[in-house]
């Protein structure tokens, strides 16, 4: 149908101002939930309470000749993927390859295969890696650890060299302080930070 | 219109085809990728999705767990990305605002994603591939808002959250320019491109316009042939002359219908033979055939572009006349030559039957001249005779006129003293004497009105009659007509009536004429009428622009046949001899009563049978001529 030139006009005007409207609304509703994606993946989780000497009755054997480095992680949180890739970029970066371990939560009533996920598999494949399952998270509350993807780094002596997270967000990838600190630490250089956020997980469930 | 005018309007209408054609493909080219962008948009929504199902398909809290914010992402933040600007490459393609907002979302997708991969680096490929995917738009404008998200994301990102774009917990607030600037580095090349492009494709719609152009023209050119070849044809086939076309070895190549039917040769027999051989005699056919060679070596050629006549043959072998023309033409470069032919058989014969009655002709016309003279000297004395007898009329008109009055003033010297002797006699004692001298009165009288009678006719015959003219009432000048001619008429037992209409009224015209045609009329019908009726109607008649007083005399008494009603206007004249004897009377009166109408302008005719009567009937002008001129009557 054709209108007459007014009332065409008036239609594509009135359109005009609809898609104007459309498109802000649009942009902004995209803009917030962007904003909201990015705020989540940039809210870090809880920071461990690590005792400052390595701690007794823990069933992880600690180097004495070179740093121990504890890496406690959620086997199916996906941000454990970016912990792990960082924690071989650490690894990699570093002239004194510490004792490594990757401790993966197997929480009570989960399989074994629950815990022995692709990640593990990941973690087991780092060279000089060892791959422990940390059942019921004892070895966590241990090191009073909370969140996956925290990681522990003592001397040879026991000492607390640093802890926190070695990702700058959940599951990114990508250079950030705690890797950085990690890799000063293990070249004997000065790291720029000794606690950093950790993004991941909760390690355990609210209540436990 | 002016050649230049015309290449000027072909050129401008070149190039609105050209480009009406850029910008239909331009068109084309916008609608279409904007419905490959639909379809990406929603292949990417759904990877998105299918993405993080797959890879970060549940969020944990220790052995709980939720769904992903991240699939929420994928899938609510993804819809809300892809699906307006889907919607507009759907039902809006085309505009420069659904690319453009499909370029923003394409670049906030880009976003997205990088976000879902846990901000790969590799997954920034897809601003890169976005980016020439763009370009397949072939408007740089649209780099532009995608250039401009790609820089605000990472503008935004960097303050906010550098770790999530550029890998590093804090970043140089300038670092957004390196990413802008390797992004605007391949928006330049993708610009360059589309400026290539779209140069490349209005190069096409140029070349397309100006293709079409030319083909219609050419078109339009084999158009104009085929009617022009059309009209030949129909020109040569309804011609009525012969049309013989040659190639210039005389050979015949084209033969109409009138050619056909002249030679006595069909179009197939004779296409392809020479001309001379089917058509020319055999002894003229060497100097045919020595003027084509003389033509086409040097272009002179006596009788062409002219006509003559020469003989040609039939099939048969018959000989003819013929009228030719013949004009050299060009047709693709070769000369060729338009032989025009009319049979002039019957010219010829016509010519020589013409020449026979022209001499014919010539010798009626010198009987005619002869002819002529002897009537022209016949003429000369019947004039003479006309002139003489005018001469004599005239004479004798004058003698009449003066012997009339020579006669009248005895006369009334005789009337008068008969009445003188009468009177005395019938007061004295001669009372014997009262009928002779009765009978001297009345002979007097007769002989008087005789008189007055020739009188007046040879008075009009000599145009010495005039008109007096006044006005006059018709009913009171019947009314006094009456008192006379009652008697007379009533004097055989008859009776008088008058009808005179209302609206007659008053006339300008000869009073006394007009009563004494009416006297003469009402005493005629009175004489020849016994015991019968005599009446008189009067009325005003319209003829044309002038009005008439129409006097009709009706009686029943004697008629007259045909014959005498012809007779009856004449001088002199009676009905018959018989009547003379009968009723008496001079011929006379009907004579005065004719002579006067016309004097007057005015008519009279006559309607009679014999044994019924007869009805005459006066038409005089109710307006007289105005001056008192004498009026010449023929006689």
């Amino acid at each position: 149908m054709r209108f007459p030139f007014h009332v065409s006009a008036f239609f594509e005007s009135k359109t005009r101002a609809w898609l104007w409207i459309a498109t802000a609304v649009w942009l902004i509703a995209t803009a917030a939930g962007l904003s909201v994606l990015w705020a989540w993946d940039n809210a870090p989780g809880e920071g461990a309470t690590a005792p400052r000497t390595w701690p007794t009755g823990t069933a992880l054997v600690r180097a004495t000749e070179k740093p121990t480095l504890i890496l406690l992680a959620h086997p199916q949180c996906t941000c454990t993927r970016a912990s792990l890739a960082e924690l071989a970029e650490a690894l990699a970066r570093a002239t004194v390859r510490p004792k490594t371990y990757v401790l993966f939560l197997k929480p009570e009533g989960f399989s074994d295969e629950w815990a022995q996920s692709d990640l593990w598999r990941t973690a087991a494949a780092l060279p000089d890696v060892s791959v422990i399952r940390d059942d019921s998270g004892s070895e966590a509350r241990r090191f009073g650890v909370a969140t996956s993807g925290q990681t522990l780094l003592y001397d040879e002596g026991g000492d607390l060299l640093f802890a926190g997270g070695i990702t700058g967000a959940r599951a990114h990838q990508g250079d950030n302080d705690g890797r950085r600190s990690i890799v000063a630490l293990l070249n004997r250089q000065s790291p720029a930070r000794r606690a950093t956020h950790v993004f991941g997980c909760p390690l355990f469930s609210a209540g436990l | 219109m002016p050649l230049q005018q015309k290449e000027g309007h072909v050129s401008s209408s070149v190039e609105a085809r050209a480009a009406a054609l850029f910008a239909a493909h331009t068109h084309d080219i916008h609608k279409r990728t904007d419905r490959l962008f639909a379809g990406l948009m929603a292949l990417q929504w759904i990877g998105g999705i299918l993405f993080a199902l797959w890879v970060s398909p549940l969020a944990w809290a220790g052995s709980t767990s939720s769904t992903h914010i991240h699939v929420w992402a994928a899938v609510v933040l993804g819809g809300l990305i892809s699906l307006f600007p889907a919607l507009l490459g759907l039902l809006r393609p085309g505009l420069p605002s659904t690319r453009y907002t499909i370029a923003t979302a394409q670049m906030l997708m880009g976003a997205l994603l990088i976000h879902l991969t846990g901000g790969r680096i590799e997954t920034h490929f897809h601003v890169f591939g976005s980016l020439a995917f763009l370009a397949f738009y072939r408007d740089w404008r649209v780099l532009v808002p995608a250039t401009v998200v790609v820089a605000l994301d990472h503008i935004l990102r960097g303050l906010f959250w550098p770790q999530s774009v550029y890998g590093v917990m804090v970043a140089n607030q300038w670092r957004w320019l390196e990413h802008a600037a390797w992004v605007i580095f391949e928006d330049v090349f993708l610009v360059v491109a589309c400026l290539r492009s779209m140069a490349e494709l209005r190069e096409t719609a140029d070349r397309t316009a100006a293709l079409e152009q030319e083909v219609r023209i050419r078109q339009q050119a084999e158009i104009d042939a085929r009617n022009s070849e059309a009209r030949s044809d129909a020109i040569l086939s309804v011609a009525l002359d012969c049309v013989v076309l040659m190639d210039e070895s005389g050979r015949i190549v084209q033969f109409n219908p009138a050619a056909e039917r002249t030679f006595g040769y069909t179009a197939s027999e004779a296409v392809g033979h020479q001309l001379a051989d089917l058509m020319i005699p055999a002894d003229q056919r060497g100097a045919y055939q020595n003027a084509m060679p003389r033509y086409l070596k040097t272009g002179e050629a006596a009788g062409t572009n002219q006509r003559f006549e020469l003989t040609a043959v039939r099939k048969g072998g018959e000989i003819f006349p013929v009228e030719v023309a013949i004009a050299p033409i060009s047709s693709d470069g070769a000369a060729m030559f338009a032989g025009y032919m009319r049979d002039i058989t019957e010219r010829r014969r016509s010519e020589a039957a013409l020449a026979e009655y022209t001499r014919d002709l010539e010798v009626a016309h010198d009987t005619q001249r002869q002819n002529s003279r002897q009537l022209a000297t016949l003429v000369d004395q019947l004039r003479i005779t006309q002139r003489r007898a005018e001469d004599a009329t005239r004479a004798k008109s004058d003698f009449l006129a003066s012997m009339s009055h020579e006669l009248r003033t005895p006369l009334n010297a005789i009337i008068l003293y008969s009445e003188l002797l009468q009177e005395n006699a019938e007061d004295g004692d001669a009372k014997q004497s009262i009928m002779d001298l009765q009978k001297i009165q009345s002979a007097g009288k007769h002989l008087l009105a005789l008189i007055n009678g020739i009188l007046d006719l040879s008075k009009i015959e000599a145009g010495k009659m005039t008109l007096a003219r006044e006005t006059f009432d018709v009913r009171e000048m019947i009314d006094e007509l009456l008192d006379t001619v009652g008697p007379l008429v009533r004097k055989n037992n008859n009776a008088l009536k008058v009808h005179c209409a209302g609206d007659v009224g008053a006339m300008s015209s000869d009073l006394m004429k007009t009563r004494q045609i009416l006297l003469n009329l009402l005493s005629n019908a009175g004489k020849f009428t016994s015991n019968g009726v005599v009446t008189l109607e009067v009325v005003r008649r319209m003829e044309g622009a002038q009005i008439f007083v129409e006097f009709t005399v009706t009686d029943t008494g004697v008629g007259m046949t045909e014959e005498q009603t012809q007779r009856i206007f004449d001088a002199f004249t009676q009905a018959d001899v018989t009547t003379t004897r009968k009723y008496g009377g001079t011929g006379l009166g009907l004579a005065l009563v004719s002579r006067f109408c016309e004097l007057m302008n005015g008519s009279v005719s006559v309607v009679s049978r014999p044994d019924e009567g007869s009805r005459f009937t006066v038409r005089l002008p109710l307006e007289a001529a105005p001056a008192e001129v004498p009026a010449v009557i023929g006689a």
